[in-house]
């Protein structure tokens, strides 16, 4: 190789010079271990030129063949100290201009990975006692519960075999009724192969029934079926495979608890491979194994052999008027509950899973699990204030939000994650979003008939005003957010809940809802703010609720303002007077005929009197806490399959259709002391 | 012996100097291989003349996107040039094949493509083909601006830009999303640590510089070097909306640190003044709007929006800014015919315009006229009993959208200039009575209209 050679690289040639720095310019940083290198190199290709040049100055005058050398030699420390001024000049520039530019400010590092511990083996310590209950796995404590009265019962943990995450935590208080049902169905729900961990807190035997002890037998468990009132009791083991360890203290008196138990135990961890199902590679099974792998408890979604379908599709609905309406999802850290609305959410004819946007109140990992397994989008909110401060500042984020991230909607839906979705909740909407629109003394679309029952409703094709906001599923005016109740929602300081704000007449302004006769949603949360057991059973349990698909609503022009009272009048000139001497609380009170229309006429001396209606809502076991589904002081409802209107007297403007012999019925609110039992009582007066 | 010995010294220098410039030099080509990619592949283009590689990778990714059913849309400022001066043979052509590649042929390192976001659901599918197709691609997320603006929403990452690249080639493709105010919005490209910065050079793209807001264009299919694609209808009109679309977001952080300090009023009158300024705000956008008229936020409204991200509750009126060079003698009939009558108009076309109109329940829509000047811009302010003169001087600024009151609106982009011209360093403390002659930190005297000019330029109704 000759020199000639070596400058006719045209890399060398100096015009080329300002392409290089171009080219460092936009070669973008981050390359630090490079630079070192060539660092390095220069640094010791300056030393091996040190060298160079003094063996020149020892020797250079010796022999004139050296020459040669000599000047090759000199072409090298040039080409040397060129590169290392170039590359310092660009490194410098580079730095400079990268810092200004193109780089995220916000320096996001992402988190390094926590590298998946190659440990075959668990350290598991499981302690039971009274008052307390802890659960550490290799030394990370996974549970602590030391709350005074709470978290009684059975706390189960399933852990991941494969990597020893923890998938699921429950509390099952076996001391009260129905509650070991509950925790058989989540056994059972739980993937073979899991590690189950399980532990007593106060008491878990009392109402721990045979079924429930059976499982846990077949889990491994030798005490299990001998486990008694206050006994402590703890248990590790694969699910259908080997068990861990067990240990219990048994109660010495019924007065005394059994001695606090600490287990400690070894559980050995199989490949990820093997805890894994085999699903065929797809997109949504992919989304599956991410879901699966995470949590536990949620049944047949994560079988291996016959997993339940996580994508629906729904017939499309025809003529769809609300495809491009968003859909507000307000989820709490309820996931199994966000699961099963999800799932009936998406398996309502119309939906459009891009609409539908998941706000989850907290950052809670599983609701958002959920929301992931189904591709749907999630959205996390910082909790602020509390209660139903809390609740009500979540709603008003969530709905900003849905109006910011669609700014072309008028409208939007907005469900709660206890709700289960009618299949034909789009269609139901769809075929009544219009009025919305054109009313405006309408306030909302509401999927949810407050007096739906499964005695009191009956034609899902029929649609009712009402002055009352029912919520559960509804349909929001974009202007009337933006333009109304944004502007003035209540601040955090308010322990307010949104929905009765929102139901006050300052920001109600006499506007009506829409709602169906038979509810399109149905509330099957029982773990809620607001809510208890007997409430639920009491309230929710017997709601009505659509099953049948595409029913083609009736007469939905009716429910313009005016045209509801041409429609009322022609209902009540066509009504039959009840006969008003008997019990209205009476089954008989209503004859055994179907499909008529009749009319009742009940005390209600000015427009917030609801005595009267308040004692009747008692008997007939529907709503009765407050004043739901009133339209101008008459309500709507059916019994016994006939059309069953009530109307108050005088306060009614439909009065007027009260034959003057009938005396309206007023029925006594019962005396404080008597008690919750109301006994409807029909006073002698009203006979003439 | 010796001589010996120092020849074997020399040639073992030489040899491992040699070796040491080898390495260098296959570094140094290594390394400039490596980013000046550019620089090489230019030098092919031009020697072929053409670089069909650009239009292989083009018609392989415009495949990529009609198998999923993406619409995207041709945002190439340079193709979209040469469009635009062919466009009327372009737009009557039928799909005949075109005899010379003219347009996706010229040496280029990107190509640049529009997606809506609403328009495709977030397909995994999409990068697995385009990896099967031999694409490699990245994807650069940030914050949802859209939900920026409220406090405790977690940022939840929405994409924004994708590049796909084929050989020498690359296709970026922005992400435009729907905001509030009805126009679309790309944002920046900002790329985070342990994204490989060599991948493309992304100095030189198109879009990401800044975000950018844009009406929603009208599409065209058209077949441009045999390759069928959806082109803005103007494609003049997109190009000079490119070159002034610029977007500011809001400053929702510091805004939600001033209502820290000072914490938002949410009386009844508060609420209802911001009601009224808001559909005034619209209303006057509407209106400017249609007459072509370029306008700003000024004086407190973009104090609001700058300081607070919303209007000042206790300001009692809405200012707006325009520079006389805009100035329009439809502007006053057309305020009129939209419903606000014109309350006062002070100066002259040539000297201190200023117009008030009366929106609805005494909140006032004022319209300043801004001259420019060498080094500097003003505004003219009249005191109507004395005939008093005043000047407002500002720096000189550019104008930059932004979302307000969801509309899409122009504010100064030197906001901080602006603002402190005009309220002084402490324009982040709230002051409730305001002087316009006194209060101002960039208040000039201007003299004293004459007399006999009064009744033009102080005419009060």
């Amino acid at each position: 190789m000759t020199m000639d050679e070596w400058k006719h690289n045209p890399i060398i040639k100096p015009h080329k010079k300002r392409s290089w720095y171009l080219a460092w310019k936009y070669k973008l940083m981050n390359q630090r271990a490079l630079r070192k290198l060539c660092q390095v190199i220069h640094s010791q290709a300056r030393g091996g030129l040190g060298r160079i040049i003094w063996g020149l100055q020892a020797y250079g005058a010796d022999v004139g063949v050296e020459t040669g050398a000599v000047l090759f030699l000199l072409v090298t420390v040039i080409v040397n100290i060129k590169l290392i001024l170039d590359t310092r000049r660009a490194a410098y520039e580079e730095e400079e201009e990268s810092a200004q530019n193109y780089d995220d400010e916000m320096l996001n590092v992402e988190a390094p990975r926590h590298p998946v511990s190659n440990k075959k083996v668990l350290d598991v310590e499981v302690y039971s006692s009274q008052s307390k209950v802890y659960v550490a796995v290799d030394g990370t404590t996974v549970l602590e519960d030391e709350a005074r009265e709470q978290g009684r019962g059975i706390h189960v943990i399933v852990l991941n075999q494969a990597t020893g995450h923890v998938m699921a935590k429950r509390v099952f208080d076996t001391y009260s009724p129905h509650e070991d049902e509950a925790m058989v169905l989540f056994l059972n729900m739980v993937a073979r192969g899991r590690i189950l961990i399980f532990t007593i807190k106060d008491e878990g035997s009392f109402h721990l029934k045979d079924t429930a002890k059976n499982v846990l037998k077949s889990l491994g468990s030798q005490v299990a079926p001998f486990l008694s009132w206050r006994d402590m009791w703890t248990f590790v083991g694969k699910k259908g495979g080997e068990v861990y360890g067990e240990k219990h203290a048994k109660s010495p008196a019924l007065s005394t608890w059994g001695d606090p138990v600490l287990l400690k135990t070894e559980v050995h961890l199989t490949s990820v491979e093997d805890a894994e199902c085999h699903w065929p590679d797809t997109e949504l099974n992919r989304r599956r194994r991410r879901f699966c792998s995470k949590v536990e408890g949620y049944g047949s979604v994560c079988s291996c052999k016959d997993p339940t379908p996580i994508e629906f599709n729904p017939d499309p609905l025809k003529d769809n008027k609300v495809f491009d309406v968003p859909v507000a999802v307000i989820a709490g850290n309820r996931p199994n509950y966000l699961y099963r609305m999800l799932r009936s959410l998406l398996s309502a004819q119309g939906v459009n899973p891009q609409m539908i946007t998941v706000f989850i109140d907290g950052y809670y990992e599983e609701p958002m699990d959920v929301v992931e397994l189904f591709g749907l989008s999630g959205i996390q909110h910082t909790p602020i204030s509390i209660k139903n401060a809390r609740v009500s500042q979540h709603y008003k984020a969530s709905l900003t939000a849905t109006f910011n991230l669609f700014p072309d909607a008028k409208f939007a839906v907005v469900l709660e994650e206890d709700l289960d979705i009618s299949v034909d909740f789009f269609s139901f909407l769809s075929q009544s979003i219009h009025l919305l629109e054109e009313d405006e003394s309408l306030y909302c679309i509401s999927a949810w008939n407050d007096q739906g029952y499964e005695h009191t409703a009956e034609d899902p094709s029929l649609l009712y005003r009402v002055e009352t906001m029912p919520g559960l599923g509804w349909v929001l005016r974009k202007s009337l957010y933006k333009d109304e109740l944004e502007p003035k929602w209540p601040t955090p300081e308010k322990l307010w809940d949104w929905d009765m704000w929102m139901r006050m007449p300052e920001q109600r302004k006499g506007r009506e809802c829409i709602i169906p006769d038979i509810s399109r949603s149905y509330h099957f949360g029982i773990v809620g703010l607001n809510m208890n057991g007997y409430f639920h059973e009491a309230y929710f349990k017997k709601h009505k609720f659509n099953t049948v698909p595409n029913v083609q609503l009736k007469n939905v022009e009716s429910l313009r303002k005016d045209a509801y009272e041409a429609e009322i009048h022609r209902l009540l000139g066509e009504a039959e007077v009840l006969d008003h001497s008997k019990n209205p609380c009476e089954d008989s009170f209503v004859p055994d005929t179907e499909g008529k229309v009749y009319v009742m006429f009940i005390k209600m001396e000015q427009e917030a009197d609801f005595t009267t209606w308040t004692q009747l809502a008692k008997c007939l076991h529907i709503w009765d806490l407050d004043v739901r589904g009133n339209h101008k002081g008459l309500w709507r409802l059916f019994r016994k399959k006939n059309h069953f209107l009530v109307v108050g007297v005088p306060a009614s403007p439909y009065s007027s259709k009260k034959p003057p012999s009938v005396m309206p019925i007023y029925m006594e609110p019962p005396a404080k002391e008597e008690g919750a039992v109301a006994v409807p009582a029909v006073a002698a007066a009203e006979q003439t | 012996m010796q001589k010996v010995n120092k020849n074997v010294v020399l040639a073992v220098l030489s040899l491992t100097s040699l070796v040491f410039l080898l390495f260098q030099l296959y570094y140094y080509k290594f390394h400039l291989s490596q980013k000046n990619g550019v620089v090489f592949s230019k030098a092919r283009g031009s020697q072929s003349g053409q670089d069909s590689t650009r239009w292989h990778v083009v018609r392989k990714f415009l495949g990529l996107i009609s198998s999923h059913n993406i619409p995207v849309y041709l945002i190439d400022p340079l193709i979209l040039g040469l469009v635009d001066k062919d466009i009327e043979q372009i737009r009557s052509s039928a799909d005949g094949p075109s005899p010379e590649c003219k347009y996706f042929c010229a040496p280029r390192d990107f190509t640049t493509f529009a997606l809506l976001d609403k328009a495709w659901k977030h397909e995994v599918g999409l990068f697995r083909t385009a990896e099967k197709m031999g694409f490699q691609w990245l994807k650069v997320l940030n914050k949802d601006p859209r939900l920026d603006g409220m406090d405790d929403l977690s940022g939840t990452e929405i994409p924004l830009h994708y590049i796909f690249k084929l050989s020498s080639h690359a296709i970026h493709l922005v992400v435009f999303y729907e905001r509030s105010g009805n126009f679309l919005w790309h944002g920046p490209l900002r790329l985070k640590q342990h994204v490989d910065r060599k991948f493309v050079p992304f100095r030189k793209l198109h879009f990401g510089r800044y975000p950018g807001a844009y009406e929603k264009p009208e599409l065209l299919l058209v077949s441009i070097d045999d390759l069928k694609v959806q082109i803005p209808k103007n494609p003049s009109s997109f190009l000079e909306e490119m070159s002034h679309s610029r977007f500011l977001e809001c400053r929702y952080r510091e805004a939600r640190a001033f209502f820290q300090v000072y914490p938002d009023d949410a009386s009844f009158d508060a609420v209802e003044f911001r009601k009224k300024a808001k559909s005034l705000l619209h209303l006057a956008a509407l209106t400017l709007n249609n007459l072509g008229v370029k306008f700003w936020l000024s004086s407190g409204t973009c104090l609001g929006w700058y300081r607070q991200c919303s209007v000042i509750p206790y300001s009692k009126d809405v200012d707006l800014g325009i520079f006389i060079r805009d100035y329009k003698a439809d502007i006053i009939p057309a305020f009129q015919k939209a419903g606000l009558p014109l309350k006062h108009k002070f100066g002259k076309v040539e000297d201190s315009l200023e117009l008030s109109f009366q929106g609805d329940d005494d909140v006032k829509l004022d319209i300043f006229f801004f001259y420019e000047e060498d080094d500097y811009v003003w505004n003219g302010g009249t005191q109507a009993k004395s005939g008093k003169k005043f000047k407002y001087l500002f720096p000189k600024f550019t104008l930059c959208w932004t979302e307000f009151v969801e509309l899409k609106v122009h504010v100064p982009c030197e906001t901080l200039q602006y603002v402190e011209a005009n309220y002084g360093p402490d324009w982040k403390v709230p002051v409730k009575t305001w002087d316009w002659k006194n209060s101002p930190s960039n208040v000039q005297y201007n003299g004293v209209w004459p007399v006999d000019e009064w009744d033009e330029v102080i005419q009060i109704y």
